[in-house]
Formats: C-alpha cells, structure tokens, sequence
C-alpha cells in the first residue's frame, strides 16, 4: 500500500513539475544601459518584480551602448524560441532589421525606455525622451529661469547615445526659436570624473551658464557635489533634468534642483513585460504606454520614499 | 674633470623633461585664462589628481620591475564597494570594513603576483583577467546598486582619509597628505634601498638579478599587492569624498595611469623609474584635462584635445629625452 502511495505521489510531482514547465515561460529583457548605471537597477527591478509575481522566467542582460552587441542578444534571443521580448534602443535605426527577424518568427518583441519608430516593434512602453527634452526647456522659459541670449548648460554621461540625442531634439524645439544657446559637454559614466569634469566646466564658465540641464542621471545626481565643490548655493543656478535616483530627490528637495524627470522604471519595465506576455497569450498590443512625470519640491518626497523602498 | 653648475645638473635629471611640459602647459592655460590659477581651480584640480596619482605611484615600482597591472582600475572601484557593502549591512564597523578591503586587494594583489611569478604568464593577461573578474565581482555583490556612503561623515577614518580645511582660500583634502607621504617614501625606497635596487635589477636583467640573489619573483609579488593595495586605498578615498561608491567606478583609470608613470619618465619595459617623474606625469595629464575645459574647448571636442596633446606631449618628451641622452 505503502509503495502505492509513494508511486502515487511522485506520478503526481512528475505531473505537476511537467505542469509547471508547460506554463512558465521565458521572456528576455534586453538593455543598452549599464548594470553600474543608479537607475538601470530600478528597471532590473521592475523586471524581476514581474518574473517573482507571474513565475515566467525573465533573461536579462546590459549591453552598455554597444550596439553589434545587443543586435546579439536579441538574435540569440530568437534563435532560442523566445516567448517574448523587450528591449531598448541603443541607437535610433539599429533595431530595424533585428526587430523584422523578430517579427518574422512571430515572436513579441516590446520596446522600452528609448523609442525608436523606424523599427517593426509591437508597442513602446517608456517616456518620450523628445517631450521630456521639451518640458525641461519649456520649464525653464515659463518660469522665468531663462531668457534670450542666456546659455545653458548640458551635461551628459554619453554624448551621441539616443537619449542625450533625443532630449537635445526636444530642448532645441524651445530654445532655438527664443535664442538661447546651449552647450553638451562629456560627463563620461564615472563618478569621480563627472565631478571632477563638471567642476571644472562651472568654474570656467560660473558667470556665463544661466541654467542647467543634465540629460542623464548620473549628471543632474551629482550637481549638489558639483556646487558645494565650486561654492555655488542652491537655487543660484537653476537646473532641471533626470531624477530617477535618491541623489536627484535629495537635491530636489533640499533646493538644489528645481525641478527633476522620473520616469517610473520599474513600472516601465514590469508593464513592458506584461504587453510581451499579453502578446504572448495571442492577445495583440495595439498601443504605447507613456510613462513619466516631472516633479518639484512639493512633489519630491513621493519618489524618494519609492526609491528608499519605503 | 669639470664640475656642473646647479643649472645643468638640473637639466641632467631625467625628471627635467617632464617638468619643462608641466611649466609651459600651466603657462600656456594661464596665458589664454587666469582662472586657471585661480586658487579655487587649483583646489578642485588637486582634489582627483592626487587619488589617480596614490595609484600611479605604486605602479611606477610596478613597471620599473618590468610589469603592469590592468586591474587597477577594477580595484578602485571594488575595494569601496566591499568596504560599503560590509558597513552598510552592519557586518564590521566602519574601520574593521576599511581594512577587510585592503586585506583583500593586497589578497588578489598576491594572486595576480604568483599567476604572473609562478605560471610564468604576461602580466597583461594575467591582469586584463583579473580586471574582469574583480568588476564583475563588484557588480554582483551590489547587483549594480550603489553603496551609500552618507554614514560616513564625521566618522574619524573618514576624516582622516579625507577630512577638508581651507589654508587661506586653498581648500585642501588630507588625501593631499597621503599622496605626498606616500611618493616620499616609496621614492626613497626606490633610490635609497636595497629593495629599490631590486626592483630596478628584476626589471632590468632578471636573470643578472637572480644570479646575484635577488628573489626576482617575492619582489614582483611583492609590488603586485602593494600596487593592487594602492588603488584600493585611493579608490577608498574618492569613495569617501564624492559620497558614492559605484561599482562602475575607475573604469579606464588603468590606462591613465600607466599613461602618468610613462610621461614621467619610467621606462614601459622596465628598469628604469622616478617617482618624482611620476608625481609630474600626474600633473601633467590631471592639468592638461583641467586645462582644455578652463580654455573653452568645445564640450564634445574635449577628447579630441586630450589625444593631441596627449600625442604633442609624447612627441616633445622624446625629443627631450634624446637632447638629454646626446648629453645636449
């Protein structure tokens, strides 16, 4: 009887770990950004979030803007019958074909976080990268922070990478027709070398830079490093730009930042994940999800609690 | 036999060259923008430049013995990451975590060694591996996060790694001191002791050197983990005063480095080394990217400046050098 039972009960496990691998699938979340990078993390998060909650198995992978790199991901990606993508945009167009291979084996493939429309992707869940730029300008002139002729400056982690590009499309949009100039300069990703960089840029340039705008999050979360370096007080220079990290929140609310961009990572991605799922379940995306919200002082403390886990 | 005057002896040292590129590139920055030597530019120029240059010191006995290390800037970044991460999650105090790091570097400063030493492999792949491994092993333990460092404030380790005061409008960081501490003694090791002879001896002629007893191989293990040792220090340092501890952190501080230690004049195949070479070397790449920024060069030219003048400078050393071996 005993026996029975046993052979029983392992027929059962057999059946219900066949079970198990029948449901669960496999989705892989592929990124241009870097593992280092503060706000990558909060994407990482959203994505694993989303395999603990649904128990489909997420492959995820950093590419750091390497472009032949990422293309392979995603081809290895198809190659193993995935039962979904999502992915970001290194580069705008350098998906395109990549994405009609996708297409062409029927499998869902999602953009997040950088849009790029010249590419066969089912849907975008993420910002406006364009709007976003737009916004930080816009916030800047109607606020009376900046005027014609005055010079902004803009400091980025990588310059050329689709975000930097894309912001820049959007603040020209502002500032070009009010003739305010700007200038991009080169932060580089490592945190001693942006303070340092940037120290040295405000020191050259303290009377002539009006306002700021960093187009990364490393930049705007290292200006209150910058300006207790160079001895410039809060407030004095305004800066708008990311803040999707617990420096930016801080500086923020402690009035060194005006106003900072979040950009809900981990939503982003769970929500990217989900549409690769729906997709999945033979339930096609017909739309984008646009994410993101700018906020200020008042509003700081909302993201900072979420970043601080609270 | 004639005796030179102070003039020509000074023009004799090797060390000379070097020095002549930094007083015309601060004259040439200065000329086109006094803020330059503006006390507040000086401070800040000072402030990163001395954490690069604890790293390059070490490295100059490094490459005298005829090897480098690739994994110093993985170093820099892992070693505050551990020191953090064992903090942060109340593991060790902050002053038990510090050592625990050094420890380590010195441990994978010690492996690198023997793998060099002993396996008889170039330290370059030796050390490419280990750069590897040590950034990947930063990333993994903070999955990617990272380490807050606001703790840290006030605590004594902290302010005597990095505590700040002002010397009339001078700010000055104490790492300051620890960079001149540091190339005082180990420029004393290298031309006052028998070690220094060693040292030089091992990258010389190694063979020449074992055969007149010099343990070739404890000497270049022994430098592995005073070199791994150092960028961990330094990678501390910086941790501490720009409050972040990235695991991201000192990637391509490898090449800067040994890019200070060959433009002060130590010799790449080693053999030969100043460290007072070395401390200008580290002034003349700190100064020249300070510089470019003071002079207004466009924000997306700047490494195309870097290179060039990178390339200028090399090609004036070399003439240097060569007027200085003619005995010109």
């Amino acid at each position: 009887m005993r026996r029975i039972t046993r052979a029983l009960l392992a027929g059962a496990m057999v059946l219900g770990l066949a079970a198990t691998a029948v449901q669960a699938k496999t989705y892989y979340w592929i990124s241009h950004g870097s593992p280092a990078d503060p706000v990558w993390t909060y994407f990482l998060q959203g994505a694993e979030q989303w395999a603990q909650d649904t128990g489909n198995t997420v492959n995820t992978s950093f590419h750091n803007g390497d472009v032949a790199s990422h293309q392979e991901a995603l081809r290895a990606a198809i190659a193993a019958k995935a039962d979904g993508i999502v992915t970001t945009s290194p580069d705008p167009g350098s998906l395109v074909e990549v994405a009609k291979e996708a297409n062409a084996a029927e499998i869902p493939i999602i953009n997040f976080n950088t849009p790029d429309p010249t590419a066969s992707f089912d849907a975008y869940v993420g910002g406006d990268n364009v709007v976003f730029g737009a916004s930080w300008a816009q916030y800047l002139v109607d606020n009376g922070l900046v005027k014609q002729g005055d010079f902004v400056w803009m400091p980025v982690e990588v310059p050329g990478a689709t975000y930097g590009v894309q912001e820049e499309e959007g603040i020209r949009s502002v500032f070009e027709p009010l003739g305010i100039t700007w200038e991009v300069t080169d932060a580089t990703l490592d945190q001693a070398e942006i303070i340092t960089r940037m120290s040295d840029y405000l020191t050259a340039n303290r009377e002539k830079v009006k306002a700021i705008i960093g187009l990364g999050d490393l930049v705007t979360g290292s200006i209150k490093r910058v300006f207790d370096q160079v001895g410039v007080k809060p407030g004095d220079i305004p800066v708008v730009g990311w803040g999707n990290s617990l420096d930016t929140t801080q500086e923020v609310l402690e009035g060194y930042v005006n106003a900072a961009q979040w950009q809900d990572p981990q939503a982003t991605s769970y929500v990217a994940l989900s549409l690769a799922a729906m997709e999945a379940g033979g339930v096609p995306a017909g739309f984008n999800v646009i994410t993101g919200a700018l906020y200020d002082k008042q509003a700081a403390q909302i993201y900072d609690d979420i970043l601080s886990g609270k | 036999m004639t005796t030179r005057t102070p003039l020509e002896r000074l023009i004799a040292m090797p060390e000379f060259g070097p020095l002549a590129l930094l007083l015309v590139e601060i004259a040439l920055f200065t000329a086109i923008n006094p803020t330059f030597l503006s006390p507040l530019n000086i401070s800040n120029t000072l402030t990163f430049t001395v954490e690069l240059g604890i790293i390059a010191l070490a490295m100059t006995l490094l490459m005298t013995s005829g090897e480098f290390d690739l994994s110093v800037g993985s170093m820099f970044g892992f070693a505050p990451v551990l020191m953090w991460t064992l903090f942060n999650a109340n593991i060790l105090p902050f002053g038990a975590a510090f050592l625990v790091a050094m420890l380590v570097a010195a441990a994978i400063g010690l492996f690198s060694g023997l793998f060099v030493t002993r396996l008889k492999i170039p330290s370059f792949l030796v050390t490419l591996g280990m750069l590897l491994v040590v950034r990947g092993t930063s990333l993994y333990i903070t999955d990617g996060f990272p380490q807050r460092t606001w703790s840290a404030e006030g605590t004594w380790l902290a302010t005597i790694l990095v505590g700040d005061f002002y010397v009339g409008p001078f700010r000055i960081y104490a790492s300051l001191f620890w960079f001149i501490g540091l190339a005082a003694i180990l420029g004393y090791v290298l031309n006052r002791t028998k070690a220094g002879n060693w040292i030089q001896a091992a990258g010389g002629n190694p063979l020449a050197a074992r055969a007149r007893g010099v343990k070739v191989g404890r000497v270049k293990v022994a430098l592995f983990m005073l070199t791994a040792s150092c960028a961990a220090f330094a990678g501390m340092i910086s941790s501490i005063r720009t409050s972040a501890a990235n695991p991201n952190s000192g990637t391509g501080y490898e090449l800067e480095v040994i890019a200070m230690v060959v433009i002060g004049g130590t010799v790449l195949t080693g053999g030969r080394g100043t460290i007072l070479g070395t401390v200008i070397g580290t002034l003349i790449l700190r100064v020249m990217r300070n510089g470019i920024v003071l002079i207004g060069v466009p924000g997306l030219a700047y490494n195309i400046f870097v290179g060039a003048i990178i390339l200028g400078m090399m090609a004036l050393h070399s003439w240097l050098e060569r007027r200085h071996n003619a005995g010109v």
